[in-house]
């Protein structure tokens, strides 16, 4: 799940950086937004260091809106919008994209599904042209259906034969959640994959694929009313369409430690998550979070690292949180070092969680932090990616994309005893779960 | 759970005027100083940050029967420096929100580091103890080099992370470009501190090293600020020569078996001898691998996963080194579907020969490296690494200069020689990493079969 770490820094960094710096690469009033009358909203960022630009558009429909027996729907579903439309069949969306310098990709997260175009600034138009086809006319071909399977079967062995922590972080989630569909994995269980009717495929473009449903982030040597027009010509005419129905299931609270193994014959050493229950991402705590994230993983003086690598217990440590609408995790990992046990790591690990809860942090770590936020937020302004990332998550996740420029004060009056209330609050036994996997159970 | 997962594939290295539109590789300047060294400054101000990049020509092609030994020099770099231990290192940079990493690949092992300009006057001096004076900690290289060894376990749980490995290793057989960059459990566990020392007393000479400083400064400043603190660093002895690494040996069909019990599916790579990194078609050999399988409707990719659901990606790619390189189909396929996916992966492969590429299909191909060329250089990191590479693998500007020329001459002709130069046709070779017990008989269809066991050391048969 690489991308949702790489999600959770770009909404960081934004903020953090952003109030230590007047040199950030864009400001607030450099970024166009408008909305059609049809719902879809479009965020432009003129941006001319090199001459290319990206188109990045949020779907707010994820594998939270699915059901068991549909799981893995969304993004078998982002899957089929490369797979034909009126204008441009089966195959042509990527052909005439890459014959005109461009290139695409996509993923589904549990409450997200964002499709990434790539290409010449000059190619804009016809990004517009194949973008819009497919949302005012995608065909849903049964043969491109069946062949598509196959593709997402192998996406699913392949994660699980080459990730260990992909494997691990899947069963842990069907475990720490028994109600919420967060419960289960992004790509589905492998009998849903193999179910999926015609009918839930069209359904599921009519209830989630309207424009109103949709924020389009387009950063690169554009201009924002070249942009805007664009936009009425090909999208203005899609109708507007009811909101989909909330997802109405709230997962009851956790009333104890839970604990999963997962075997796992050729594993060398042991991997070891542990995850705590974890606000949404519009929490007021995020920002408090997320700070206490990068405090225990992130560099090589970060707390874990200390603990676990330096001491030579694991190879390598990590966090990651859900950016999600609904309350999620916080997922701290480690992989053992050869001949360690299990055990010896988590102990060593809850210890570490202990002491932050117990003793806090130092404002030295805390300042630490901020530089450290302030140089990422440099790194991903470099690019046109990490901009339109940035602006589209923030609109989508955190209650727009202007909040943006709102955050840098909210990071900055963060005090270390602010990091330790998340900590005491969120960092609790009964409202964790911690998973095993290693060849065999001890 | 993405589309498309990008598996490996040889990025462009080249710059030039991309699709319709100006984009020019920036403009840097080249100084040798009286020691030797190569300095290599590229200014740019989108963003406060600098990116240096210590270079130095020597890799796993120098570790002679020691593999692993110059990627673990490039790691032990980091452990602190004769003035400066460990920590206080670790604290300047990570403070700072600076990174500093080290390594070593083939031919090269690099330093390098990214910070905000304003930290350029206390991690820049670090910097340059690190690379010319450092401390090699005993106790610190042991848990280095117990990590490595742990890391090393754990990369063969992953089929894709060493697919390429024993590749290699078939390929080269016993000459230098063979050995496995990162070593192997045994020849890690068997280095010592003075093979490191000695290691970076062979190879980190001036002479044969660059410093590449990429990023928000001036370049004059910076000038006298790398001849401050690189210009006393002496190079004793004679310089180290390049001797012949090596060359593909490819006389008959081989398939290595490399077998993993608890395997879900088989990763596979095909193909044979590539080109050197400067090879004057390396430029429209991208081109011509972008329509086999350097792209999302590539042939292979088109075969293998669109039209038969056989997998989630297949790809195609040179890799070259600085004398010779590889060239490699690559895909993976669940158990059952084997000999389904590498008799498809073959009969594509063999469109280039049967049908050759006709001039629509190259055309796009020609648009779509040009219009996804500039991004690939966007940061200071991504610039710096060319520049790197520029030095290590002997790649001449000229390649650089000449990209669009390069692109824009290919016709279906030329495409067609050379094609027939340098896509390996016959005596195919082969690495299947998969569940041995049902896919021998497969493999012995494709060659001659060497079976080896994952979980066994190393990357060569009849390991332990």
């Amino acid at each position: 799940m690489g991308w949702k770490l790489r999600t959770r820094l770009a909404a960081a960094c934004a903020a953090f950086g952003l109030a230590a710096s007047a040199q950030a690469a864009f400001t607030a009033d450099q970024v166009k937004s408008f909305t059609l009358p049809n719902g879809m909203k479009f965020i432009v960022l003129e941006s001319s260091a090199i001459p290319n630009a990206n188109m990045y558009t949020f779907w707010k429909v994820g594998s939270r809106n699915e059901a068991p027996g549909t799981t893995g729907l969304s993004h078998f579903f982002e899957h089929m919008m490369f797979n034909g439309s009126k204008n441009y069949g089966p195959k042509m969306f990527d052909r005439t994209m890459e014959a005109n310098g461009g290139s695409n990709n996509a993923y589904t997260s549990s409450d997200v599904t964002v499709y990434q175009d790539w290409f010449p600034a000059s190619s804009l138009e016809t990004i517009f042209k194949l973008e819009s086809d497919r949302i005012a006319h995608l065909t849903i071909d049964p043969k491109m259906v069946e062949s598509e399977r196959g593709v997402v079967l192998s996406e699913r062995s392949t994660g699980l034969e080459n990730s260990n922590i992909r494997m691990l972080m899947e069963d842990l989630n069907s475990v720490a959640f028994s109600a919420h569909p967060y419960s289960w994995p992004v790509i589905g269980f492998e009998s849903d994959i193999k179910a999926w009717t015609q009918q839930d495929l069209v359904n599921y473009f009519r209830t989630y694929y309207a424009p109103n449903n949709a924020v389009s982030v387009i950063v690169g040597d554009v201009k924002a009313e070249q942009v805007r027009t664009l936009a009425t010509r090909y999208f203005g005419a899609i109708p507007k369409r009811p909101l989909p129905p909330a997802v109405k299931t709230v997962e009851p609270e956790q009333k104890g430690e839970r604990r999963l193994f997962v075997a796992k014959p050729s594993a060398t050493s042991a991997n070891l998550m542990v995850a705590y229950k974890a606000p949404a991402a519009d929490s007021a705590d995020h920002y408090a979070l997320d700070v206490l994230q990068s405090l225990l993983t992130e560099g090589k003086t970060s707390r874990l690292y200390k603990a676990l690598v330096e001491k030579q217990l694991a190879t390598s440590v990590g966090a990651d949180a859900t950016d999600g609408f609904d309350p999620g995790l916080f997922y701290v990992f480690a992989v053992a070092a050869n001949g360690v046990d299990a055990a010896k790591v988590e102990k060593a690990l809850l210890a570490e969680l202990d002491n932050v809860v117990k003793n806090g942090v130092t404002p030295e770590e805390l300042a630490k932090v901020r530089n450290i936020k302030l140089v990422n937020l440099y790194r991903l302004q470099e690019t046109i990616n990490g901009k339109a990332q940035q602006l589209g998550n923030y609109e989508v996740f955190y209650g727009g994309y202007a909040k943006l420029f709102d955050a840098p004060a909210a990071y900055q009056k963060l005090t270390p005893a602010d990091i330790q209330a998340v900590a005491a609050k969120y960092l609790k036994k009964a409202q964790r779960t911690i998973g095993v996997l290693a060849a065999k159970e001890e | 759970m993405m589309k498309y997962m990008m598996t490996g594939g040889a990025m462009l290295c080249a710059l030039a005027t991309a699709h319709g539109a100006q984009f020019k590789l920036p403009q840097f300047e080249t100084t040798k100083l009286p020691n030797g060294l190569t300095v290599m400054l590229m200014e740019r101000h989108e963003v406060p940050l600098i990116s240096v990049r210590a270079v130095v020509r020597a890799g796993a092609v120098n570790d002679g029967p020691q593999a692993g030994l110059a990627n673990l020099t490039g790691d032990a770099i980091l452990l602190g420096s004769t003035k400066h231990d460990k920590k206080a290192i670790d604290e300047a940079f990570d403070f700072r929100g600076a990174t500093l990493a080290g390594g070593g690949a083939t031919e090269q092992t690099t330093v390098q580091a990214n910070f905000a300009r304003a930290d350029a006057p206390a991690l820049l001096p670090l910097f340059a103890e690190i690379v010319q004076q450092p401390g090699f900690d005993n106790a610190e290289l042991d848990k280095l080099r117990a990590r490595k060894v742990s890391g090393l376990k754990q990369a063969k749980e992953s089929p894709r992370q060493v697919a390429g490995i024993y590749y290699r290793s078939m390929l080269f057989g016993d000459a230098p470009y063979a050995n496995p960059p990162g070593g192997t459990v045994a020849s890690l566990q068997a280095l010592k501190q003075a093979d490191v020392k000695s290691f970076h007393g062979r190879y980190f000479r001036p002479d044969n090293a660059a410093i590449v400083v990429v990023g928000d400064f001036q370049p004059a400043e910076m000038k006298r600020q790398i001849e401050a603190l690189f210009g006393q660093w002496r190079a004793e002895g004679p310089a180290p020569q390049r001797v012949d690494y090596g060359k593909p040996v490819t006389g008959k069909p081989r398939v290595w078996l490399v077998d993993k019990p608890d395997a879900i599916e088989t990763t596979f790579l095909i193909g044979g001898a590539g080109i050197a990194r400067n090879d004057p078609d390396y430029v429209p050999l991208q081109v011509l691998n972008t329509v086999l399988g350097g792209r999302f409707t590539s042939w292979l990719n088109d075969e293998l996963r669109v039209n038969s659901g056989l997998t989630y990606g297949a790809n195609s790619a040179f890799a070259p080194n600085a004398q010779a390189g590889v060239f490699s189909i690559s895909s993976f396929t669940a158990l059952p579907k084997t000999e389904a996916a590498l008799d498809l992966a073959l009969k594509t492969y063999n469109r280039l020969w049967d049908k050759g590429i006709d001039k629509a299909t190259l055309d796009s191909a020609k648009a779509y490296v040009k219009g996804q060329f500039p991004p690939r250089f966007e940061t200071g990191d991504q610039l710096a690494s060319l520049l790197g590479d520029m030095f290590a693998l002997n790649v001449e500007r000229a390649q650089i200069d000449n990209f669009m020329r390069d692109v824009d001459g290919l016709t279906p002709e030329k495409a067609k020689a050379l094609v027939d130069r340098h896509f390996p046709r016959k005596n195919l070779q082969m690495v299947l990493v998969g569940k041995a017990a049902e896919i021998r008989k497969i493999a012995a269809k494709y060659g001659d079969v060497t079976e080896l066991d994952i979980s066994a050391d190393g990357f060569k048969p009849g390991a332990k």
